[in-house]
């Protein structure tokens, strides 16, 4: 289990650097020393073996701790990107029903409203930015109970919870995380992880990556999407360091960090490598230690991948593919493959077997996976699960072919899930929520082909006969609603959508403006 | 006068932020001095779209270096940017 590695680490070697962010230097002692007080004050709360314990921290030093001090605990880490909105909040917490949440001060607001609607939590743990200071929802040293849940700071649990020496005995088949992942139903399906998931696949990535105690990963992708989590997992269990840096959105401060902290990886999707290229110093740059770069979260176009190993020619360059039900990774381009096979996502990473399988869907060969890193299945959803676990095999829902020499390329997906930057977007849960405005009709969300995003979210909608509205209603209603990247960034009303001859929508001639022929726009 | 030019700079950027990341929110859901950062009003590609209005908006080009906090992260901090920008390169 991870936190078992880094009580080991914490052991050898208290003093190497683990986590750098900002001018802050957390090394291995102190983090299990965190991890080990969170853990005693979760089970002095009265956390069980398999309670879910929700997170909505930024990538941090208190996210690590957080994250593995409920898998010390014997719990279930449930990590949720902090933008969900009370409404989100809720069909997740109602899903796994958390006992306890460990939330930054800055996202309480979409919490207590979700509090108000009702929760199972019995217990809130508040942590503090570095340096912020917020209103004083709980007092420094006492428990406040608010709306019937005790509050915490984590900075005063760190500081005084007792070291716990004894831990519920938990096995590696024991589930350690769920992530949420948007499902083609609109509902967020919670994608049951065990320790063995995460131990097999980090095994597998370090393998082909050749990660060692060396490394330094700079870190921009959030920890709560598998990709981030899998970077998480493998540089501790190599005893690596993480580099932390959330101002992606000023890519140079970035590079700037990366030079100064003699990064030797860095991994990203193809949003994070087209605002590189686009708009950063990254070409007047040299990372004389940069050994690796990392690409998963959907294609990258071929033209940046040239442009990428020409800027970087001295780094190896990783294409990879997978999915949060296979914990993250399914296969690899090896670095000298990449430019040789422009589109591959490579072979199967170590201790992951695939085939390729007609299924009476779709035309095209479906992917199907077996290993250790397959999901255990979805929280509380038999029925989902059996749809994409059938014979202990993974049907990932992506099409691909293969070519002479075992390289696979994938050619679609079944699904019609948007991948935009790092999200996984359900279209189904937009449309529920445009569907509420008494103004509309119909709404289909389609993903459309965005330079930087690799897609953006458009909702072309049919109004009631007679009405009009503007496109803002419509973002600002999706807005109450939905966390910032699920917001359609288009919105075009039609009078009627093409359909097949059953009537269904036929979607994919809605993704151009040109393919709604015969359809004028109000 | 510079005063009344900075205000119009800032009302300028407020609106376009308040229309395209907020959606319409109200004036006081945005403080002049809030880090888009820190609150999280802005991503990583919204800063483009940002930095691509303001170069029409106020005919100034954004160099990649740039890109930067101390010239970007707040209503305050970008419209004094955008002044700078403008003093040293006149039309």
């Amino acid at each position: 289990m991870i936190h078992k590695f880094l009580s080991e680490i914490a052991y050898k070697m208290p003093d190497k650097v683990a986590v750098i962010q900002g001018k802050r230097c957390v090394t291995y002692g102190d983090l299990y020393l965190g991890v080990s007080r969170l853990a005693a004050f979760l089970l002095d709360r009265g956390v069980q073996v398999s309670d879910r314990v929700a997170i909505m921290i930024l990538n941090s030093p208190e996210y690590i701790i957080s994250y593995l001090g409920v898998q010390q605990a014997g719990g279930i880490s449930v990590a949720l990107n902090p933008q969900y909105s009370a409404y989100e909040l809720k069909k997740i917490f109602d899903n796994c029903l958390p006992d306890v949440l460990v939330v930054e001060r800055k996202y309480l607001k979409a919490v207590m409203k979700t509090i108000d609607n009702g929760t199972s939590l019995k217990t809130l743990i508040i942590v503090d930015s570095q340096g912020m200071k917020g209103p004083s929802l709980i007092s420094n040293k006492k428990e406040k109970v608010i709306s019937g849940i005790s509050c915490f700071n984590l900075q005063d649990i760190l500081k005084n919870a007792k070291n716990e020496n004894t831990y519920p005995a938990i096995t590696e088949k024991d589930i350690a995380s769920i992530h949420y992942t948007s499902g083609t139903t609109g509902e967020p399906k919670g994608v049951m992880l065990s320790h063995s998931n995460f131990i097999t696949n980090a095994n597998s990535i370090i393998k082909y990556l050749n990660l060692t105690e060396d490394d330094r990963a700079m870190v921009v992708l959030p920890f709560y999407y598998s990709y981030g989590t899998s970077v998480l997992t493998t540089h501790i269990k190599v005893c690596g360091s993480l580099v932390l840096e959330n101002s992606f959105m000023y890519p140079n401060v970035v590079l700037d960090k990366m030079v100064e902290e003699e990064v030797t990886g860095f991994a990203g999707v193809p949003s994070t490598f087209a605002i590189l290229l686009n708009r950063s110093n990254i070409r007047n740059y040299s990372f004389s230690k940069l050994r690796y770069v990392t690409q998963a979260g959907g294609p990258m176009p071929p033209g940046h991948t040239r442009e990428l190993a020409e800027i970087l020619s001295d780094t190896e360059i990783y294409i990879m593919y997978g999915q949060t039900e296979a914990t993250a990774r399914l296969t690899y381009l090896p670095p000298e493959d990449l430019l040789k096979r422009p589109g591959s996502i490579g072979k199967p990473v170590p201790a992951v077997e695939i085939e390729l399988i007609k299924t009476k869907d779709v035309e095209e060969k479906e992917i199907v996976c077996t290993g250790g890193n397959v999901m255990v299945g979805y929280w509380n959803d038999p029925e989902e699960t059996k749809k994409v676990l059938r014979g202990g095999r993974l049907y990932t829902g992506d099409t691909a072919r293969m070519d002479d020499e075992g390289y696979l390329y994938i050619v679609g997906r079944k699904s019609d899930m948007i991948k935009s930057g790092a999200h996984r977007i359900s279209p189904k849960e937009i449309e529920e929520i445009i569907l509420e405005m008494p103004e509309v009709h119909e709404a289909a969300v389609v993903g459309i082909e965005d330079e930087v995003m690799g897609e953006s979210i458009k909702a072309v909608i049919v109004l009631k006969d007679g009405l009009k509205m503007e496109a803002k209603k419509v973002q600002k209603h999706c807005m109450q609603k939905l966390a910032p990247f699920k917001i359609p960034k288009e919105v075009v009303f039609v009078k009627d959508y093409p359909r097949t001859s059953s009537g269904k929508v036929q979607k994919h001639l809605l993704k151009t403006p040109q393919k709604v022929t015969g359809h004028k726009l109000i | 006068m510079t005063e009344v030019i900075m205000d119009s700079i800032t009302r300028i950027i407020k609106n376009f932020i308040l229309e395209n990341f907020l959606f319409g929110a109200d004036e006081d859901a945005l403080g002049h001095d809030d880090s888009f950062l820190e609150k999280g009003i802005i991503d990583s590609t919204g800063v483009l779209e940002l930095v691509s209005f303001i170069e029409e908006e106020f005919s100034i080009s954004v160099g990649d270096e740039e890109l930067i906090p101390e010239n970007l992260d707040s209503v305050n901090i970008l419209a004094r940017f955008i002044k700078r920008k403008q003093e040293s390169n006149p039309e």
